[in-house]
Order: C-alpha cells, then sequence, then structure tokens
C-alpha cells in the first residue's frame, strides 16, 4: 500500500477484512492449511501477499502451518495462520512454543460446531476454554473476540501489535456467522494506522543473554543475521536461552513470562459497556452473540427492563477489574453464549453476592437469536 | 427509511448472491448500513440459496435475518423455507409458476412473471436481475438510476447490458 492511500470503504466479508486488517498491520508471511470456515483468510492472503512481497504458503497440513509461521517469525516477519476448531486442536503443540518461546504470531480461529469434525459450515463460541488452555502448562496467551466485520479488521491489527509488542501468541477468535458476514468497513489509510513493531536487539556483544529483560519483562528479539549468538528451546530456559532445571531460574522464567501480560494489562485490556450504569441486570456477550444481545437490551428497555452488556472484547485474559466495576449492584446477569456454558464459569468467579447469573446456551448450529435473549432477560427479572 | 430485512431465495446456480450484493452497494450510497449474509452449506448448484440484508439509517444491531420485511422466492425448494421469518405485512415477491408451492395465505404477496420475463428476454438466468428490478420496484428502496449504477459497480462488465435489461423488465412487470 502506498502512504499516501486514503480511507475507502468497502463490503467485506469478515474473513477477508480480516486478511486486510493482516496486511496493513504488516503481516508478511502466512502458512495455513484451508479449513470451512476459515478459508477466505488464506485465499484473501493469498491474492494480497504477493503484492506486498509477502509470502504465502499453503502447507501440507495444521501442524506444519502452525511451525512455519514460528520459524519465519523467528526470521523476524510478521507472521498469521487461520483455522477452525480442528485445525485449532492440531495447532495448539506449536502455539505452546510460541508462548514459551516467545514467539510473536497471530492466530485465526473462525469456530464452528464441535467436538471433532463436528460442523464444519455452522456458527458456534465453544472454543472459549480452548482458546485459553488450549496447550497445557501454565502459559501467557491473548484471545481477542471481535463482534463485526469493522472490528475485526481494526482488531486484527491490534493482534499484530500485541503479539509485537509482548511477545506472545494472540488469538482472533470469531464465529462462522461473522467470519462470512458481509458489513461495510473503512478501510484506514496506511498513515493512519498505528503500527507497533517487536524490540529488536542492538550491539551483539559477548555477554548477550537472549531472554534476559528489563523492567516491562520483555526481552528484546533477536534478527538473525545480525552477530548475536542465541539459543531458542521450549525447554524451560535461563536468561541465556539455554534448558534450565534449576528451581530458582525456573521460577523466575514461568514468574516473567505470566506476569508480562499482568503489568501490561492496560494494553491488553478491552471491552465495550453498553448502558451499564442504570441498568438493573447485564447481558455478557461476545462475537456475533452480542450483535443478538444489542437488540434485546434495547427491547427489555422499551418493556421497562433496564439492561445493560459487557462485552469483552479482548476475552482472555479476561477483562476482570472492568467487569467487577460494572457488575457491582446488578440484580443478575445473563450470559449468552454458543456453547454449553464455558464463559459463565468466569462469570460467576466474580459475580457479587446476591447476583443472580444465568446462562442462556445453544449448541444446535443456530445463532442465539434476539428474542431468545430478551425472553431470557424476561425471566431473569421475573425470578430474580 | 426504518430498519428492514430483505431475503432473496431461490437455488444455487441463478444468481441469487449476486442480486443481493448489488441491492446492498445500492443501500450503501443511498447512505445506509446494511448487513449481507447468504446461505453457506455443503450444496451449491441446485441446493436453497438465499441472499439476505439488513439495513439501517442507524449502526445495524444483529445482522442476521430474523423478521423479514421482504422476501423473495424464485424456486420451488424456497417456496416455504422462509416461512417462520415472516410478518402478517411482510411483502413476499413470488415467481407466478411457484403459486401453488407457496403457503403465504394472510401476507402481501404479488405473484409475477420472473421467470417468463427472463425468458422472453432470451436468457432464463437473467431472473435474478428480473426480481431485482421487480421488489426494487414495488419496495422503493431506491431510485432506479442507483439501483443500475450499482450493477455497474458490482457485477461483472460482460453482464451489464443483460442486467440492466432484465432490471428494467422487472420495473415494467410490477406496473400491472
Amino acid at each position: 500500500m502506498p502512504d499516501s492511500a486514503p480511507t475507502k470503504t468497502v463490503n467485506l466479508p469478515g474473513n477477508h477484512a480480516c486478511a486486510l486488517g493482516a496486511i496493513a498491520a504488516g503481516c508478511r508471511f502466512y502458512a495455513g492449511y484451508p479449513i470451512t470456515p476459515s478459508s477466505e483468510v488464506a485465499e484473501r492472503m493469498s491474492v494480497e501477499l504477493p503484492r506486498v512481497d509477502g509470502v504465502f504458503i499453503q502447507m501440507e497440513d495444521e501442524v506444519a502451518s502452525m511451525g512455519a509461521i514460528l520459524g519465519a517469525s523467528m526470521g523476524g516477519m510478521k507472521v498469521m495462520t487461520a483455522t477452525s476448531g480442528p485445525g485449532f486442536s492440531l495447532k495448539q503443540e506449536n502455539i505452546g512454543y510460541a508462548a514459551g518461546a516467545e514467539i510473536p504470531c497471530v492466530i485465526v480461529n473462525v469456530m464452528r460446531g464441535g467436538p471433532s469434525t463436528g460442523l464444519p459450515t455452522r456458527p458456534a463460541q465453544a472454543d472459549v476454554m480452548q482458546a485459553r488452555w488450549g496447550t497445557h502448562g501454565d502459559h501467557p496467551i491473548v484471545v481477542i473476540t471481535p463482534d463485526s466485520v469493522p472490528e475485526i479488521y481494526a482488531q486484527t491489527i491490534r493482534a499484530f501489535n500485541l503479539s509485537e509488542q509482548l511477545r506472545v501468541p494472540v488469538v482472533m477468535l470469531y464465529d462462522e456467522a461473522l467470519g462470512h458476514l458481509i458489513e461495510q468497513v473503512s478501510l484506514s489509510g496506511s498513515g493512519d494506522i498505528e503500527i507497533a513493531n517487536r524490540k529488536w536487539a542492538a550491539d551483539p556483544k559477548p555477554e548477550f543473554q537472549p531472554y534476559a529483560s528489563g523492567d516491562d519483562l520483555i526481552p528484546e528479539m533477536v534478527r538473525p543475521g545480525d552477530g548475536f549468538r542465541t539459543h531458542t528451546t521450549g525447554l524451560t530456559h535461563a536468561e541465556n536461552g539455554f534448558p534450565t532445571q534449576d528451581p530458582e531460574l525456573v521460577d523466575q522464567y514461568m514468574r516473567r513470562i505470566l506476569d508480562k501480560l499482568e503489568i501490561h494489562n492496560a494494553l491488553i485490556e478491552s471491552f465495550e459497556a453498553i448502558d451499564t450504569e442504570d441498568a438493573d441486570y447485564l447481558v455478557v456477550a461476545f462475537g456475533i452473540t452480542a450483535r443478538a444481545a444489542r437488540r434485546a437490551i434495547k427491547q427489555a428497555r422499551e418493556q421497562g427492563v433496564r439492561v445493560g452488556m459487557f462485552r469483552p472484547i479482548t476475552l482472555w485474559p479476561f477483562p476482570v477489574a472492568a467487569f467487577e466495576s460494572i457488575v457491582g449492584g446488578k440484580h443478575g446477569v445473563l450470559i449468552a453464549e454458543m456453547n454449553a456454558g464455558q464463559l459463565i464459569t468466569e462469570i460467576e468467579r466474580y459475580r457479587p453476592a446476591g447476583c443472580r447469573v444465568d446462562g442462556l446456551n445453544r449448541i444446535d448450529g443456530e445463532t442465539i437469536t434476539p428474542r431468545q435473549i430478551l425472553n431470557s432477560l424476561r425471566e431473569l427479572a421475573d425470578n430474580e | 427509511m426504518p430498519d428492514f430485512e430483505v431475503r432473496i431465495s431461490g437455488s444455487g446456480g441463478q444468481g441469487i448472491l449476486l442480486a443481493g450484493r448489488i441491492l446492498a452497494d445500492a443501500l450503501g450510497h443511498e447512505a445506509l448500513n446494511v448487513a449481507q449474509s447468504q446461505s453457506y452449506e455443503p450444496t451449491s448448484r441446485g441446493g436453497l440459496s438465499r441472499a439476505d440484508l439488513v439495513a439501517s439509517d442507524a449502526r445495524v444491531d444483529y445482522p442476521l435475518a430474523s423478521d423479514l420485511d421482504y422476501l423473495v422466492i424464485l424456486d420451488d425448494i424456497a417456496a416455504t423455507a422462509s416461512n417462520d421469518l415472516l410478518r402478517q405485512d411482510s411483502l413476499v415477491v413470488v415467481d407466478s409458476p411457484l403459486a401453488e408451492l407457496c403457503e403465504l395465505n394472510g401476507h402481501e404477496v404479488r405473484y409475477l412473471p420472473i421467470s417468463e420475463t427472463a425468458r422472453a428476454l432470451g436468457d432464463l438466468r437473467s431472473t435474478n436481475m428480473v426480481a431485482l428490478g421487480a421488489l426494487t420496484s414495488l419496495a422503493g428502496f431506491c431510485s432506479q438510476d442507483k439501483l443500475l449504477a450499482a450493477v455497474t459497480r458490482v457485477a461483472p462488465a460482460k453482464l451489464h447490458a443483460a442486467a440492466t435489461r432484465a432490471i428494467l423488465k422487472g420495473y415494467a412487470i410490477t406496473e400491472f
């Protein structure tokens, strides 16, 4: 894109908006194994990347796709892959490697019904917990969940920025309905986009420690060919990059990779609160379900039930402080999600005493409608 | 115009999605926010195909069709498929040979010779554009000029002349 590119508005499906957001963020390497309902991300990247001298590779499988983007990221590129539930399962080992070795990358999971191959063409929101805990061990990860096509574009850019700044894998998590929904998107002129880049190590000295960090807890990355001696491993490592089982060094490493998200929470946290101040009840929803909730809370207010919505945009780490400040004093919370009850466990952890928590769950491959949310809200208000 | 929902339905291969994209583009140039969704199933040619639009002068809240203001039915496979989403005051436009298959008692229905008109134009494949012209004429979404301008922006160039002709015929068959 030339520097002078002006803002323009176009009709785009969600998956194409994701691809264009990635290109705008500086992604120049994509490896993937097409899978419904995410394939249009790969399709669009295969068109866009050659135009910006980037690299697109259709890999032999999901595991190799994840490995390829990590290698390219270690080589200095901004990278992305896209998949859906079955592929997301296969990628988990290498996602853990990215978390442990602190390799920036963006993984898109366009959710379909599961388990197993499940419902390839139908939407679901059942990878909430997998996105957080799909790979083993305590690990840092950021998960972002947009609720519109313009937001897919904007948040994909943000996903790259966070991944680069924090050296952490970032998951873009949205459902099939949003992936294929077409909405108007204002594509920013390239000068208007805020781009963050990883910190590069400079000045290669013999005593260089590739995993040493300052107060920000984020080590500088080593650009291959810059003359540094470095080592990358999935084994728990000391600041010199080599494996260690020394309890003190293990503890130091583990706390640093977990704490780095905590101390940068202001950068990571994002949410939307609609009509929450005077509300007696809250709906918590994300993705396509939040769109249904937008209409339902309007209709509920027309019927005299004062309802607001809390919508996590950053799903993980869950925006706890924001949620706690908003939920205080509410009589009840309704969590609407297209799964059997995943986010509700997080909400129950933070509910104030005396606040009723109801779940509205749909697991039949169809979206939750505004009418269903309205009915559940009335039930919550009547029984509270 | 308040928020409204449109569904064009027929079978895969009829150009249902192209008709939806043209209408969405035209409405977008009327300064409306438009969300489009479509059938997404393992079947394509011959299976149920639908293009849905939700339009609003504000931000579209729920972007999927749930209460149709306008429905177009162009194939027997679509005859009753959308009945659950109809309201009493929905306007339904039906290709007249399908009349017996539909169950639309109580709704405002216009049975129009859509496919017959396309055949008379020499190409049954322009059924979608005849329907788009007829629907836009009856609903008054936008001016004819704006709809035709959307055709030139959205449809492949080789279709412009035929699509324009078919849309104008679609307007004409509503004027009886």
